[in-house]
């Protein structure tokens, strides 16, 4: 009993504050909340959700905020891993090397995001600096809708790599190394080792760090508002900036709660597409190695 | 061996650079910033440093703010969650694992979409403009990533020691104060630093929630000052920000790096 | 023992307190009257601007009224979000708001704002010029009185032009011209970030080549042929190299930082840019010449409205006090002491007349003149969410995205769509 008591505010608390933005937000989504109204709740049946189907921008919003999680927690992936295989080395300082690289990880997004739009700066960035001294030319990334989406990726992937090769690192420093010899002992080089151990007995922290990353991106919010604001030409623009601009520029809180709820649901199915992909995939290593 | 050293210095120039860009940038000139690089008319100064502290309010009240909020967040957090994490290791291993899961899912909610409904509440319960109530969200928003790092580590406690304090006649606040706290002290550490960065850097909510210029976080305040300002492009005056935004952050690393990379890991390892 | 010693101490600590507390009150029962504080946020560029007069307002008012003012952010949008937030959040903190000309509807619609005509009647209205009139009302109701008026202006250098150009398809060839010769590396710089300033730079070419963005009957009028060819102008502005291609994400700033470097050679901008061009330290200095927007024969040159004015909050509590500092903050001495000092439009007719200031600065005819062709942009609650499609659009077709046509055509459907979910306009 007294257990049930010492959980119970914790729990509680949780739940208002997960919880009760689901309801809230349903609820919302089918009523007319806006500056139009006099900001009276209305209720508009599915209203908000036709629209919904009908907004470009939104589907815009959506293909964009999803295309950045992919392309971002992806290159994190592959980097993370290398990384996570470097520091599992002794190497010197090691703690120090750490530290330095959780840096990133650790500065406010707003910090950081306002530190690279000043570095992707057309004419006078850095970037733009050093490849105009050596010829290449203008690339002029924060304006051009080509590479304006990019540099917010590798703003995201400098900000959030050290962090998934932590926990990558804690997952390697659980494999027994006893693991490795035997397998050298049967003739295995470590190309092989690495596919046929590190890699399988990597997997849950795999998942796991991509489960977390991926609901991360998809909220991403701070860096695109300051780095880009959501141009140029929209391109930039990702779906939790669109709720808050409906939300707090357009004063229209009925349709900005649809877009979040519609933003969860997006979120759902992606993780299922993404779960069934890996399976499939996880077949087909079992199958080839 | 070599190819390792390397590899280690890449690594550590990708992460430092941006920053050490905003260093040099924080110490130059306007001017100077607009010559290519290596020009000879390159020319230093701290009157960056000096506009950041002296505008008003003073840059060190973000910075404060800031404190206060992640303290606050840090104690509100532990409190709750600490008894909470204890009954949740004792609790029979089914409902344990779906609380777990619950937590885990929760833990992985991208929070930005709550802003809307956390303002609904601020203005209903008139939470608005108060980093004391500001601190309740975070709270909980931290909740769950606190339940699961502290109930892992009640959990592996040898089941004698608390079964032994309770023969010794301590009721459960004895047992909890004088005998488990002390055993999981590190994991509360490496939890407490964890939530603090997290209340310190948040945006969204204390976006929405503070509207009174001389109690916005450091992150607003930054995001604030990064709009253009109509006169000329302060960026010199943006990096002396962000390195003064930065400065306690990386001390908080470097200290506590231990912790919060034990922290990290645990809640990847058990969670 | 213990306990009594304890007892003592505190009973003796308690009454000290009180003492302490007694005498504060009486202290300040026996000063003056605390003033009434009326609050007012700005954007933080204002702050330093008004100060002087903030400060003269206090002492005249000492003991009565005092004028406290809010820092809020430099960029525009942010200091909305800031006044939205706070009025999100139930009881503003705030008496007054500066507002921009875009938020006026928007605000006046959600009942924040309280209509100005029990204070200021028509004539007074009738001492400003037409363009600072314009933009304060909304359906007919005024709810701001303007601190100063804001216009478009086509800056140039004249050290380098002989002939000023006058439609836009001589505006780009000079600039082409002069590139090509190497007298500059820009020709025209303007704003073309997707952003507020992309829409106002619009709206004058809308007008330049005989088009317009929304009618005053509510009629959607991108999509028709002027409306392309104004799109498809800014976008060979920036294919025939008469501006940088960087042009696409600039604002104000980046603008003005190039043409203060000598770098180009146009510059679309507000009339700050003046005082900032003309500063000891500026390359630039004495080299500027400023005239209104281009225009073809069958279009209108037009400058697009940007002004900021006070309004009064419904949650205030001293209305009345909050008018009188508002007049105070806006009245013809202070608008002669913020042209004077940081170059500001005057909204009052006399001061463009008034000798000394015509004496002081080349440009005021140009304002004038600009100001008795300036023109609102659609003024509609749901403004913001219509900019913001007509700044995609635009943005598209600058960054090559899709053509001039497809892009206006594809504006107008969208913003269509909008007015259509919204009801009305």
């Amino acid at each position: 009993m007294i257990y049930l008591l010492l959980i119970t505010p914790a729990l509680t608390l949780v739940l208002i504050v997960f919880g009760f933005p689901i309801v809230r937000y349903s609820w919302l989504s089918l009523h007319s909340y806006s500056v139009l109204t006099g900001l009276d709740v209305i209720p508009n049946t599915a209203a908000n959700w036709v629209r919904l189907l009908n907004d470009d921008r939104f589907w815009q919003d959506a293909i964009q905020t999803i295309r950045f999680s992919t392309l971002s927690v992806s290159i994190e992936l592959v980097l993370a891993i290398a990384i996570a295989l470097i520091l599992h080395q002794k190497i010197k300082r090691r703690g120090l090397v750490r530290a330095l690289s959780l840096l990133p990880w650790a500065l406010p997004t707003t910090i950081m995001a306002l530190g690279w739009r000043w570095i992707f700066n057309t004419p006078y960035g850095p970037l733009e600096n050093i490849l105009n001294t050596i010829g290449v030319g203008t690339f002029n990334f924060l304006g051009d809708p080509r590479y304006a989406w990019l540099t917010t990726v590798i703003a995201d992937v400098w900000k959030t790599t050290p962090f998934i090769a932590l926990l990558l690192l804690a997952g390697l420093q659980s494999i027994p190394k006893d693991l490795y010899e035997a397998f050298k002992l049967e003739g295995g080089n470590s190309n092989q080792s690495f596919l046929r151990i590190t890699l399988p007995l990597l997997e849950p922290y795999i998942i796991l760090s991509l489960l977390f990353r991926i609901a991360q991106a998809f909220g991403v919010f701070d860096l695109i508002q300051v780095m880009t604001g959501g141009g140029p030409a929209g391109t930039t623009e990702s779906l939790g900036l669109y709720a808050y601009l409906n939300a707090m520029r357009f004063l229209d809180f009925g349709y900005s709660a649809t877009v979040m709820l519609a933003s969860f649901i997006l979120l759902v199915f992606y993780c299922l597409m993404l779960w069934i992909l890996l399976s499939i995939s996880k077949r087909i290593y079992e199958l080839i190695i | 061996m070599k190819k390792k050293k390397i590899f280690v210095i890449i690594l550590l120039t990708w992460s430092l650079i941006p920053f050490i860009w905003q260093i040099y940038t924080s110490f130059s000139t306007p001017d100077s910033l607009l010559e290519p690089f290596f020009s000879l008319k390159h020319k230093w100064t701290i009157q960056n440093y000096l506009q950041v502290i002296q505008a008003d309010p003073p840059f060190f009240r973000y910075l404060l703010n800031s404190f206060i909020v992640g303290v606050l967040s840090t104690i509100l957090t532990l409190v709750f969650a600490i008894p909470a994490s204890y009954s949740l290791s004792k609790a029979p291993k089914s409902i344990a694992t779906t609380t777990k899961l619950f937590l885990l899912t929760s833990s992985l909610f991208p929070y930005v979409l709550l802003f809307l409904s956390l303002l609904e509440i601020a203005r209903s319960l008139n939470l608005g403009n108060s980093l004391v109530a500001l601190s309740i969200p975070y709270s909980a928003l931290s909740m769950p990533l606190a339940l699961l790092l502290l109930s892992t580590s009640f959990s592996d406690l040898p089941i004698d020691i608390d079964e032994a304090a309770k023969i010794e006649g301590l009721d459960i606040w004895q047992r909890l104060r004088l005998v488990l706290l002390p055993l999981i002290k590190p994991s509360i550490a490496s939890t407490a630093i964890i939530i603090f960065l997290f209340s310190w850097n948040e945006y969204p909510i204390a976006l929405t929630w503070i509207s009174k210029p001389n109690l916005i976080t450091l992150p607003v305040a930054v995001a604030r000052i990064a709009g253009s300002s109509i006169y000329s492009v302060p960026y010199g005056a943006y990096a002396a920000a962000t390195v003064l935004g930065a400065i306690p952050l990386i001390i908080i690393v470097l200290v506590f790096q231990k912790q919060i990379i034990s922290g990290l890991t645990q809640g990847a390892v058990k969670g | 023992m213990n306990n009594n010693i304890i007892k003592k101490v505190s009973i003796k600590v308690f009454r000290n307190l009180l003492l302490i507390f007694l005498v504060i009150g009486g202290l300040s029962k026996s000063k003056a009257y605390t003033p009434i504080v009326i609050d007012i946020l700005m954007p933080a560029p204002f702050i330093d601007s008004t100060k002087e007069r903030v400060d003269s307002f206090n002492k005249e008012n000492y003991g009565k009224i005092k004028i406290r003012t809010t820092r809020g952010p430099r960029q525009t949008e942010s200091v909305s979000d800031l006044a939205i937030s706070s009025l999100l959040l139930g009881k503003s903190d705030f008496d007054i708001l500066l507002i921009d000309v875009t938020w006026l509807a928007k605000y006046s619609e959600a009942g924040w704002l309280i209509p100005l005509d029990e204070f200021i009647d028509d004539k007074e209205w009738s001492l400003l010029e037409r363009g600072a009139i314009l933009g304060n009302s909304y359906k007919n109701i005024p709810y701001r009185w303007p601190l100063l008026a804001d216009i478009g202006l086509l800056y140039f250098r004249k050290d380098l032009i002989n002939k000023v150009p006058e439609t836009p398809e001589e505006l780009l060839s000079t600039s082409v011209k002069l590139i090509n010769e190497g007298v500059v590396s820009y020709g025209y710089v303007w704003q073309g970030r997707q952003y507020e300033g992309l829409s106002c730079f619009f709206l004058e070419a809308l007008h330049a080549f005989g088009g317009g963005w929304i009618d005053s009957q509510g009629k959607v009028l991108l999509g028709t042929k002027p409306s392309i060819k104004a799109a498809s102008w800014a976008s060979r502005l920036i294919e025939s190299g008469a501006s940088p291609r960087s042009v696409t994400n600039f604002t104000e700033t980046e603008a003005l930082q190039a043409f203060e470097q000598g770098e180009a050679a146009f510059m679309r901008n507000w009339p700050y840019a003046w005082a900032e061009l003309n500063k000891d330290n500026s390359p630039v200095k004495g080299k500027v010449g400023v005239t209104t927007m281009v225009a073809e024969s069958n279009g209108r040159s037009v400058s697009t409205l940007g002004s900021w004015g006070f309004s009064i909050l419904s949650s205030s509590n001293n209305k009345d006090l909050a008018y009188k500092a508002i007049k105070y903050l806006t009245s013809v001495q202070s608008q002669r002491h913020y042209f004077l000092n940081f170059g500001y439009t005057p909204t009052y007719k006399s001061l463009y007349k008034d000798k000394e200031l015509r004496s002081n600065s080349e440009i005021l005819p140009i304002l004038q003149q600009a100001l008795n062709r300036t023109e609102e942009r659609p003024k509609t609650a749901i403004y913001a969410q219509i900019s913001e499609v007509l700044q995609k659009q635009l943005s598209s077709i600058l960054t090559k995205q899709i053509t001039p046509k497809e892009g206006m055509n594809l504006a107008k459907s969208k913003t269509l769509k909008i007015i259509e979910s919204a009801g009305s306009i």
